[in-house]
């Protein structure tokens, strides 16, 4: 038996290349090997989506994926949304909407919200709730993220 | 977490030989939304993980002549986007839609919702209601069998260790077949269901023709409700009668009492989530 697994991965748009024990979950992955810590865990039983991250464009829990499952996947995480000037049209929403606090949850909802406008900008609020049910805020609520969120839609800037 | 071994086989076969190979120590990863939790908590015996969720026996969702083949390993998201689905299966849609959370719904699968097993799955009363059969492979070949015979308690499937759920067939009859489902739990959003019921039915000659009824979270199992649906048979669609059947439905049932609710909150549900989704399939079944 071996207990590792060597991958190739594309992670916000770098090519990282490893050799990874198989128990390690991408969550631990990237925070840990790649000390990219933007991405938070929290329940690390899927219920709390603190950690997730879109692979090949789809939001996923990392805490709930192998590193070892995703030779070949292109992951995004936090901190692949904002370019070297500006922040992400969501990042720059959330500030506008007050849609954090203490911003544990923050990374997850980014990349959750990321999702959903990278499929429509035809969002009402009740489809964004719903497309935000796997993610927990603890502090803020979910109002202030739910407007920046719809903020985002109508002015189509994702997409 | 222990050392796991991960495996990714080329195919259906190479992954039987391994499951055969090792045994209990082995177990089948699907997308893992349950499979990693468990890890987590309560490893028992599990050492190498053989990865099938990337198998082509497995996947895809496709109507042959035969009906619609759903691949074990499509995701919920697959069969929500699904054009064939959603016309003719729109109840098995409906249903992924109440699956946890988008995240959950991207990596699950519906294959891995069915070998989970758990008496909640939301899969599984829709696709009971429409005759759905599923292909089992192992070390001897394919078999294939009735939904429910798939079930045999909570979290035990009728599986051996070293076979794999290939795939979940709805003969063409069915296809279309006016039905209505329904989940009920603590909150709209990643909550398990304290009941799941669907129904299907024709109208035929103003008779009822061919009615299902399925249930999950009420029982070890999810199960059909045979009695009420011999009950309905060629009736006529009266209020009476749909209450009747319901009626039936608390009466074949056994929830239990947990934290979640108590049994006789649920025997309410049951009653009058079950009318609910007979009324819902009449009237489908009326408009067309």
């Amino acid at each position: 038996m071996t207990y590792t697994s060597s991958i190739g991965i594309r992670v916000n748009g770098e090519v990282v290349e490893r050799e990874v024990e198989d128990r390690l979950t991408l969550a631990d992955f990237l925070r840990n090997e790649l000390r990219l810590t933007g991405t938070h865990l929290g329940c690390e039983q899927g219920s709390c989506g603190a950690c997730t991250v879109l692979v090949d464009g789809s939001a996923i829990r990392s805490c709930l994926t192998f590193a070892s499952q995703l030779n070949g996947a292109e992951v995004t995480t936090v901190e692949g949304l904002a370019s070297e000037e500006d922040l992400h049209p969501l990042q720059s929403a959330f500030l506008r909407n007050d849609a954090l606090q203490c911003g544990f949850c923050t990374p997850g909802f980014l990349l959750t919200a990321a999702e959903i406008l990278s499929e429509t900008n035809d969002l009402d609020e009740g489809t964004i709730r719903e497309a935000i049910s796997g993610n927990i805020c603890r502090c803020t609520g979910y109002q202030g993220i739910i407007d920046a969120i719809v903020e985002v839609a109508r002015s189509g800037s994702e997409r | 977490m222990r050392t796991l071994d991960y495996i990714a086989p080329e195919s259906a076969a190479d992954a039987i030989a391994l499951l055969a190979e090792h045994g209990e120590s082995a177990r089948p990863l699907a997308g893992g939304t349950d499979l990693i939790v468990d890890l987590k908590h309560s490893p028992g015996n599990i050492h190498i993980l053989v990865d099938v969720s990337g198998l082509e026996e497995f996947r895809g969702i496709e109507e042959t002549d035969e009906g619609l083949r759903i691949g074990s390993m499509a995701t919920y998201a697959e069969i929500m986007e699904n054009p064939i689905c959603l016309e003719k299966t729109p109840e098995v849609v409906a249903a992924s839609h109440t699956v946890g959370a988008v995240q959950t719904r991207n990596l699950g699968t519906i294959g891995g919702n069915l070998v989970t097993c758990v008496p909640s799955a939301d899969s599984a009363p829709a696709l009971m209601v429409l005759d759905a059969e599923v292909t089992v492979a192992g070390t001897n070949g394919n078999r294939r069998m009735p939904i429910e015979e798939f079930f045999v308690g909570p979290r035990k499937t009728i599986l051996q260790p070293h076979e794999l759920l290939v795939d979940i067939w709805i003969p063409k009859k069915n296809l279309g077949k006016p039905s209505s489902f329904y989940k009920f739990g603590l909150r709209k959003g990643q909550a398990l269901a304290l009941v799941n019921v669907a129904a299907a039915l024709e109208l035929k000659s103003g008779k009822i023709v061919e009615p299902r009824i399925a249930l999950g979270a009420v029982a070890p199992t999810p199960i059909r409700i045979l009695k009420a649906e011999t009950f309905l048979s060629g009736k006529k669609p009266t209020k009476k009668n749909i209450q009747e059947a319901a009626r039936i439905a608390v009466t074949e049932s056994k929830p239990i009492d947990d934290f979640r609710a108590s049994a006789s909150y649920r025997c309410q549900l049951i009653q009058t989530l079950t009318q609910r989704v007979l009324t819902r399939s009449l009237e489908i079944a009326t408009a067309s």
